[in-house]
């Protein structure tokens, strides 16, 4: 069977700018991508919204447009509504599309899974009507749906930005209750100058929090102890703020406080990944290329390490030019020379990163569940007391409290509780996150019928042209 | 309470959901779908039976996993419309797995 030349799986700003450079130097390219039409999350439907006022979703999604356009214009294989669910380190990706398994080779493979949003298991997460602030975001970009009088909890530059859109369009918002703590604001201002250098962001920033508290939206400030309310499903959310203990009625409650790399495809792969201590979360080990521990294998993007969209452009060019490099197009100088203006887009990036992960930085208090049933597990319903009692049985690792648990054996395969396990056996353990590490996570990672892996089928490289 | 913002209704699809039918807009996912139309009990959860919804609406945490056509363990989320296509809520829990067993 013929190969492509490279695979990239993700089709976001890292996956779309790798492509398009790679393409551009006539190298035969393969995207897979989940959605119908290339964009990723950041730029979701942003080159044919259904939302009636586009404008107000800012300037920075519009942009997201132009860069679809482009990739849309190269010469390259997209397969659209394709899901991977098994990569190999031989170069082999099956993947479910439109009902059927398909299996293509490629000599190299770069992977752009993406953010998801950090869990923030608070009593009452589970309950109907709790939502991520991502969710919010992809029901408005996808399909024009909103959430009329939702309460926003938590912190980051998301949660505030979505709040904006929804105010720009008229959708009223019952409150933002904002948990970032006043010592955050002390520990990050030392990142304050270096960030600077990268001041268009941060004036960006200033503008969309000026923009929501001169609104007349209710805002909490340093809240704590957040609890959602109700039986069967949301009814308001409790929290402390100022002093005194609030209670705000709304069916809806939108969640986060950050985002962290999806991890599973990287870590099926069985990629060497490292404990970023400033985002709280596992990012892969890769060098300023984006190649990872397996040499025809490289990263780029949110899925790597948290670098936002922009920094996703400039990692997916960065990778491309090192895999142009390993397939002979370029020497290792002219890498190096192309190279220039992209490390430094990114360094600037990566100051700027520094100061909002230090003022953002998830808190333990909701990063980490307090209280005994409070669920950790959402799809095998373990809470905090089953888990800690695994671990006085003596399963002091992930690995061993999923078999004793069942904690992270469910269909969203320790997506949502992986981190969530790490930090509470670093703390019950006193040990770093990198003692602890993580799940060890195989194919499928999807939920696949026998029906379909019985109509198998092998894409050839000249037939996909 | 969910609400959409377009105005018009063209490329409408019809289908059912937990028995009532609905119309939405040709792609649009099942779960915006489901919210626009009050339905956003998901799934019961395996062991408790408590209600669930959605809750990334990115795929990432299988929660809205719906039956559609029968076909159980969809995520709503991902997945489009399409004419005629029949979604209910999922209910299959531990319970209702032993029960089946006995049939």
């Amino acid at each position: 069977m013929q190969a492509f030349d490279c695979a990239i799986v993700g089709a976001g700003p890292a996956g779309m700018c790798a492509a398009i450079e790679l393409a551009r130097a006539g190298v035969q390219v393969a995207v897979l991508d989940r959605a119908p039409r290339a964009g990723g999350q950041i730029y979701r439907s942003a080159a044919n919204s259904p939302v009636p006022d586009v404008a107000a979703l800012g300037a920075d999604y519009a942009a997201g447009a132009a860069l679809i356009s482009e990739f849309e214009q190269v010469n390259l294989t997209h397969f659209t509504g394709a899901d991977a669910w098994h990569l190999g380190d031989d170069g082999r990706i099956l993947f479910s599309h439109e009902g059927n398994t398909q299996e293509l080779r490629c000599r190299e493979m770069l992977l752009c899974p993406g953010a998801m949003e950090r869990p923030m298991p608070i009593p009452g997460w589970t309950l109907p009507g709790v939502m991520t602030a991502g969710a919010a975001q992809v029901m408005l970009k996808s399909d024009a749906i909103v959430a009329e009088g939702a309460i926003f909890a938590g912190s980051g530059p998301l949660l505030y930005l979505i709040v904006a859109q929804y105010l720009r369009l008229g959708v009223p918002v019952t409150a933002l209750v904002d948990t970032t703590p006043r010592q955050h604001y002390l520990d990050a201002a030392p990142h304050l100058l270096r960030a600077l250098r990268h001041s268009g962001q941060l004036r960006k920033g200033l503008a969309l929090l000026r923009e929501i508290r001169t609104s007349g939206v209710a805002i909490h400030s340093v809240a704590e102890r957040l609890k959602v309310v109700g039986d069967n499903k949301a009814e308001g959310l409790r929290f402390v703020a100022a002093g005194r203990q609030h209670e705000i009625t709304a069916d809806t409650v939108f969640l986060h406080h950050g985002v962290q790399p999806n991890l599973n495809m990287t870590r099926a792969m069985d990629l060497d990944h490292q404990w970023n201590s400033e985002q709280m979360c596992w990012q892969v080990s890769a060098d300023d290329f984006g190649q990872s521990s397996i040499e025809h294998v490289s990263v780029a993007g949110d899925g790597a390490g948290i670098v936002g969209a922009d920094g996703a452009r400039a990692e997916g060019r960065l990778a491309a030019l090192n895999i142009l490099r390993r397939l002979g197009h370029l020497s290792r100088a002219e890498r190096d020379q192309k190279a220039v203006k992209d490390l430094s887009v990114l360094s600037s990036i990566k100051s700027f990163r520094r100061f909002i992960d230090c003022l953002y930085r998830p808190t333990d208090a909701l990063r980490l569940p307090r209280d005994p049933e409070t669920l950790v597990c959402r799809c095998e319903e373990q809470s905090l007391d089953d888990l800690r009692k695994g671990f006085d049985q003596g399963a002091q690792d992930p690995n061993t409290l999923k078999a004793l648990t069942r904690c992270g054996m469910g269909p969203c395969q320790g997506r949502q509780c992986g981190h969530v396990v790490a930090g509470l056996l670093a703390q019950w353990r006193d040990e770093h996150p990198e003692t602890i590490g993580y799940y060890r996570l195989r194919s499928p990672q999807r939920l696949l019928t026998l029906d379909e892996l019985s109509r198998y089928h092998t894409v050839q490289v000249e037939a996909a042209e | 309470m969910f609400r959409s913002l377009q105005y018009d209704d063209r490329d409408q699809v019809t289908l059912t959901i937990n028995g009532w039918e609905v119309a939405a807009r040709e792609g649009q996912t099942v779960w915006s779908a489901m919210a626009v139309n009050g339905q956003v009990e998901t799934r019961r959860a395996a062991l408790s039976g408590d209600a669930r919804s959605a809750y990334c609406a990115m795929g990432v945490c299988f929660e809205c996993m719906v039956e559609i056509d029968g076909l159980p363990n969809q995520q709503a989320c991902l997945r489009r419309v399409s004419e005629g296509m029949n979604v209910t809520t999922q209910r299959i829990t531990e319970e209702s797995e032993a029960d089946d067993a006995g049939l």
